[in-house]
């Protein structure tokens, strides 16, 4: 890979992990779900950046010809489109919880208020 | 029946339970035996097995999630529950009936003298070593340990305890930030916004029934992800802390 290639890699791996820890930050994404993508854009990252890495990898990933610019940008967009999958499943899921609370709350507090035995809500 | 109001601060004692049908009713009794002036609140959290019928039975206020949501989770919504309801301090003890609530007593007495905002029961603080602990939970304790040492400038020798007073003053900083497990993380986020965490003596009785709520996938996941959330933490408690300055 040439040196730009692997500038270029770096550049959008350092991307990607800004901005999803940014997410997480803000609570759109999962922590269980970033930690993925940031184990996985680092492995990727330490074998663009080291080159007996990369050969090992080329190697024992039997890589008989180069592999063309255009699907590293596939791969790139694939990468993003995954986050924003995933950006939406930890969207949704954070409202689910928020709801789980509220319900929760909200019943515990009717049943005090009407004396009612406890666990009533399930 | 509230019987808090006899004791200068309402406090209220919440557990968090995922399918402890074997200990929870055993521990709701000795709640009401050793705290009667503490009101008790159980978070059944999406439990399967038959804990809401052994909750509804004892009589217990019951705050239940109708799904599993995690147990840092079911620890925010009794921090909410706690506010809301106006509630000085919140005790948290595990379902499992490790903790007794015995203990609960000198540790408020400690909470008491003002010295700390949130107060964790420890069972290493005296030793402060991890001797007769499984090689892997001791690494895991060590690291976490030294994590927050290196975080906050103070070390916490027992990040992992489920009996935690946590005063008012930091409710509205817990029900605000995502938690994993309630642990290194959470104590990382609310000593870097300022407030005091302190560790006093506990011990614990062994697990009987149930299990472990972590699985052997988790083992892996677990470190990662909470370490992730405690650099996490010391970015968004300095953000806090910026904003509100």
């Amino acid at each position: 890979m040439t040196a730009a290639g692997i500038v270029a890699g770096l550049v959008i791996g350092l991307g990607l992990l800004l901005w999803v820890t940014a997410l997480i930050r803000q609570d759109r994404l999962y922590a269980g779900y970033g930690v993925i993508f940031i184990v996985g854009t680092l492995a990727a990252m330490s074998v663009l950046a080291i080159p007996p890495l990369l050969q090992f990898a080329t190697e024992a990933s039997v890589a008989l010809m180069p592999v063309s610019s255009l699907s590293l940008v596939a791969i790139v967009l694939l990468t993003f489109l995954v986050v924003y999958v995933f950006i939406q499943i930890s969207v949704l899921s954070n409202r689910v919880m928020k709801l789980t609370q509220e319900l929760a709350i909200r019943g515990a507090e009717r049943d005090r208020a009407n004396g009612k035995p406890a666990g009533s809500v399930r | 029946m509230d019987t808090s109001t006899a004791s200068p601060h309402r406090t209220l004692v919440a557990i968090p339970a995922y399918n402890e049908a074997a200990t929870i009713r055993n521990v709701v009794e000795r709640v009401r035996l050793n705290l009667p002036d503490c009101d008790l609140v159980v978070v059944n959290d999406g439990s399967t097995d038959a804990t809401a019928d052994v909750l509804a039975e004892s009589g217990a206020t019951v705050v239940a999630h109708l799904c599993n949501l995690g147990y840092g989770r079911a620890i925010q919504t009794a921090v909410l529950y706690a506010e809301r309801a106006g509630y000085d301090r919140l005790v948290t003890l595990d379902a499992d009936g490790q903790h007794d609530p015995a203990q609960v007593r000198p540790l408020l007495a400690e909470f008491d003298s003002g010295r700390w905002d949130l107060l964790i029961g420890s069972r290493y603080v005296v030793s402060r070593s991890y001797a007769g602990v499984p090689l892997g939970r001791r690494v895991g304790m060590q690291v976490f340990s030294s994590l927050v040492g290196v975080m906050t400038g103070r070390r916490v020798y027992d990040t992992t305890s489920g009996l935690k007073i946590i005063g008012r003053q930091t409710f509205a900083a817990l029900r605000n930030w995502q938690f994993i497990d309630f642990h290194a993380e959470a104590l990382v986020y609310v000593m870097r916004l300022g407030f005091r965490v302190g560790e006093s003596p506990i011990t614990v009785e062994e697990r009987r029934h149930g299990t472990t709520m972590y699985s052997a996938l988790s083992h892996i996941k677990y470190p990662l992800k909470t370490a992730l959330m405690v650099v996490l933490g010391v970015v968004e408690a300095s953000l806090t802390r910026r904003r509100t300055q």
